[in-house]
C-alpha cells in the first residue's frame, strides 16, 4: 500500500514538530526516516499511524484520505522503542491479542489462531518462547516478539519507531540484517524511524533525512550520502571537513584552492563539504597549491588509516583517510608539513 | 550482609582469611549498632503495637468467653457489624470506580486544572475526619442547604445511613486514586497505545490492558480503603447520631460501651474491629508479596543457538 504525506503541519505548544512534510512512501518499499532527535520523525510516523493528530495537512492510504480515521481502522502495525509488549500476557497471548480483540464476526477460531501465532513466532525464530513472560526475554528477542505481534494482524503498513534503538551494538547488527531479509521476503510497505545513519543507510531502500520538522533530502542511500541535498546533510550523514571560503569571479576560494561554483555572487561567503576520503595529501612542492598543514595524528587502524591534520592559520582540524599503500607512498609521520586540497567538494552559500 | 557473606563464600579461602572483620562488608555497621537499633525498633514496636493489640484480646476475655460471646452477638453489636459492612461495601467499590478514573485522567491526559484535580484528591487526607463529617451536616444537616428540601421529601441523610456512607466515602476517597496515579504514570501508555493499534476499542483496552497492568497496585488500594472505611470514627461520629441499631457503626459502638463502664463488651466488640484489621492486614502483606513477584514462571536461561 502507497502512503502519501501531503503538506503536513504539526504543532505542540511553541514547538513545531512538523512543518510542512510532503512524502510518499511506496507500495512494498522499506522507507528509513533519519534524522537528529527532536527533528520530527516520530511524530510523523505516528501521524501516519493515527497515534497523532495532524493540524494541517493531509494523509492518504492507498490514494484515499484517512487523515480522521481512527488507528484502530488503519490496519497498520506499530513496533516501538521499547517493545511494548503486554506485560501480565505471554508471548503467545501477546501475539495473539490483535486477532483476539477482533469483533466477533471477524474473530478466527482457536485452533486458527493458535497455527497463526506459531507460525509467526517461527518466523521470528522465537517459538521456543511461547509461554514466558516479557520480562523473562532479552530485548533483542522482545522486539522480535513485537515485529510478530504488529504482523499478526496483516497490516498493510508496518512502522518502526526506533526498532533497536535500545539493542546494543551487536545485536542491533543482527536484527537490522534480519530486518531487511524479513522485508524483502514479506514486502510489505515499512517506514521505520532511526538516528543512527549506518542503520538508515544500510537497511532502507529510500532514506528520508528530517531536521527541525522538515525533510531536508529524499533519495536511495547512496544518492544522500554521496550527493547531500543541504549542508545539513552533509554534516549529518558521515563524517565531513567543512571549509569556509568567500566567492571570486565564479569560484569559490578555500584558502589557495579554487572550486569553480555556478550562481553565486561575488564576495559572498561559502562553505564547502568535503568526506575524508576526498581529501588529498601531498609533499609540499614547487607549483603545487593547497591548504598548508602539519601532520597531528596517524591512525593506521583498520583498512583505511585516518590522519590528522591541522591547517596553518588556526582553521578547524581536517580528517583525511587513505589507504595503507597511499600511507606507504607518502611516508607521512606525526609533525611533517604538508598540502592539503579536496579531491572533491560540494559548495553552498554560507547562510 | 547476606550478599556479601555469599560473595566471599565463592572465593578461596586465603582470600577471607585476612583480619576477621573483613568478613564484615564496608557498608554495614557494627555489631553492638545493628543490635542496638534493631532492640530500640522491636521494643518500640511491642509497647505501641503488640501491647494494646494484646490488651484488647485480653480485657475482652478477661469475664470469660461466654460474655466475649454476648457482647459479641448482641442485636446492637450485630446491627453495629452490619451497618459497618455495608459502609464499606458502598464506599469501597464507588471509590474503586472513581479512583480508577481520576488516575486514568490524571496519569493519560494533560489538561486544564489538573494539578487542581490531583489537590482535591487529597483534601479528605488533609482536613480532620470531624470536619468532614461537619462539612456533611451543613449541606444535608436540618439548618443547611438542602436541609429543608430534604425534610419536605421526607430523605434522611444526617442521622441516618446515607450519611454514614456519604462519610466514609468521603474519607476513603483518595485511597485507590493515590495508589494508582503514581503506578500508571510509571508504566506509561505504550502498551495502551499498542493495543489500540492492533485494533483494540476503549473497553477492550480498559479491561485486556490496563486494569491487568494496574491490578495489584489496585489491590493494595482497595485494600487499605476498606480497612479505614471499617475503621472511620471521626466524621461518621459527627454524622451518625449515635442511634443504638439503628446508626452505630462498630467503632461508634465501641466506644458508646466503653463510656457505660461496659469494658468487657466495650474490648470484646473492639477485638472484632481488631480482627478485621489483621485479616485485612494479612491480605496487604500477600498483595505485597504479589507486587514483587509479578510472574511464578521460573527463569530459564536462553539455550545457545
Amino acid at each position: 500500500m502507497s502512503i502519501d504525506i501531503r503538506n503536513v503541519y504539526r504543532r505542540f505548544g511553541d514547538f513545531t514538530a512538523l512543518d510542512n512534510v510532503s512524502l510518499e512512501v511506496r507500495t512494498g518499499e522499506l522507507l528509513a526516516l533519519l534524522g537528529p532527535s527532536g527533528g520530527g520523525k516520530t511524530t510523523l510516523l505516528r501521524v501516519i499511524a493515527g497515534l497523532e493528530t495532524v493540524d494541517s495537512g493531509q494523509v492518504l492510504f492507498h490514494g484515499e484520505d484517512s487523515t480522521d480515521r481512527h488507528v484502530r481502522d488503519r490496519q497498520v502495525g506499530f513496533v516501538f522503542q521499547h517493545y511494548a509488549l503486554f506485560r501480565h500476557m505471554t508471548i503467545f497471548e501477546n501475539v495473539a491479542f490483535g486477532l483476539r480483540v477482533r469483533p466477533r464476526a471477524q474473530r478466527p477460531g482457536e485452533a486458527q489462531i493458535r497455527r497463526k501465532v506459531h507460525e509467526l513466532l517461527e518466523l521470528v525464530q522465537l517459538d521456543w518462547l511461547a509461554d514466558r513472560y516479557p520480562h523473562q526475554l532479552s530485548g533483542g528477542q522482545r522486539q522480535r516478539i513485537a515485529l510478530a505481534r504488529a504482523l499478526a494482524v496483516e497490516p498493510s503498513v508496518l512502522l518502526l519507531d526506533e526498532p533497536f534503538g535500545a539493542l546494543d551494538a551487536k545485536v542491533r547488527k543482527e536484527l537490522r540484517r534480519w530486518l531487511r531479509r524479513l522485508h524483502d521476503e514479506m514486502h510489505i510497505t515499512s517506514v521505520f524511524v532511526t538516528h543512527d545513519q549506518d542503520e538508515a543507510l544500510e537497511v532502507a531502500d529510500r532514506v528520508v533525512v528530517m531536521n527541525e520538522g522538515r525533510i531536508e533530502q529524499i533519495g536511495s542511500p547512496q544518492e544522500v550520502y554521496d550527493h547531500p541535498a543541504t549542508p545539513f546533510v552533509y554534516q549529518f550523514l558521515g563524517n565531513v571537513n567543512l571549509f569556509h571560503g568567500r566567492v571570486q569571479d565564479g569560484h569559490a576560494m578555500i584558502g589557495p584552492v579554487a572550486v569553480p561554483v555556478a550562481g553565486m555572487a561575488d564576495s559572498a561567503s561559502a562553505i564547502a563539504f568535503a568526506r575524508p576520503h576526498e581529501i588529498e595529501i601531498i609533499r609540499p612542492a614547487p607549483g603545487e597549491t593547497g591548504i598548508a598543514a602539519r601532520v597531528e595524528h596517524v591512525l593506521a587502524v583498520g583498512s583505511t588509516v585516518r590522519i590528522d591534520l591541522e591547517p596553518d592559520g588556526g582553521a578547524a582540524a581536517i580528517h583525511a583517510e587513505v589507504s595503507r599503500s597511499e600511507l606507504r607512498e607518502l611516508g607521512l609521520v606525526t609533525g611533517d608539513r604538508v598540502l592539503v586540497r579536496p579531491r572533491q567538494v560540494k559548495v553552498f552559500e554560507a547562510a | 550482609m547476606t550478599t556479601a557473606t555469599a560473595a566471599l563464600a565463592g572465593l578461596p579461602r586465603h582470600a577471607v582469611a585476612t583480619p576477621v572483620c573483613a568478613a564484615r562488608d564496608a557498608t554495614t555497621e557494627p555489631v553492638w549498632v545493628r543490635r542496638t537499633l534493631i532492640g530500640l525498633a522491636l521494643a518500640f514496636l511491642g509497647l505501641f503495637l503488640f501491647m494494646p493489640l494484646a490488651v484488647v484480646f485480653h480485657q475482652a476475655l478477661s469475664k470469660g468467653v461466654a460474655v466475649y460471646w454476648r457482647a459479641v452477638t448482641d442485636p446492637d453489636a450485630l446491627a453495629a457489624i452490619r451497618l459497618t459492612l455495608l459502609a464499606a461495601a458502598i464506599a469501597v467499590p464507588l471509590n474503586l470506580v472513581f479512583g480508577v478514573a481520576a488516575a486514568w485522567a490524571i496519569a493519560r491526559f494533560e489538561f486544564r486544572g489538573k494539578s487542581l484535580l490531583t489537590t482535591f484528591i487529597d483534601l479528605p487526607f488533609s482536613v480532620s475526619p470531624v470536619i468532614s463529617g461537619l462539612i456533611y451536616v451543613l449541606v444535608f444537616g436540618l439548618q443547611g442547604w438542602f436541609g429543608p428540601w430534604l425534610a419536605d421529601h421526607d430523605l434522611k441523610v444526617i442521622f441516618a445511613v446515607p450519611g454514614i456512607v456519604l462519610a466514609t466515602i468521603f474519607v476513603t476517597f483518595p485511597y485507590v486514586a493515590r495508589e494508582l496515579i503514581p503506578l500508571m504514570q510509571a508504566q506509561g501508555a505504550e502498551e495502551e497505545e499498542a493495543a489500540v493499534v492492533l485494533g483494540a476499542n476503549g473497553w477492550q483496552v480498559l479491561w485486556r490492558v490496563t486494569l491487568p497492568k494496574v491490578k495489584w497496585g489496585l489491590l493494595y488500594g482497595v485494600i487499605l480503603c476498606n480497612a479505614r472505611a471499617m475503621g472511620e470514627f471521626g466524621a461518621v461520629s459527627v454524622v451518625s447520631g449515635h442511634i443504638r441499631g439503628l446508626t452505630n457503626t462498630l467503632p461508634l459502638h465501641v466506644e458508646i460501651l466503653y463510656n457505660e463502664y461496659q469494658f468487657a463488651a466495650a474490648f470484646a466488640t473492639a477485638s472484632v474491629l481488631a480482627l478485621l484489621a489483621i485479616v485485612t492486614l494479612g491480605l496487604k502483606a500477600w498483595v505485597e508479596h504479589q507486587q514483587n513477584s509479578p510472574e511464578p514462571v521460573p527463569f530459564d536461561r536462553e539455550p545457545q543457538p
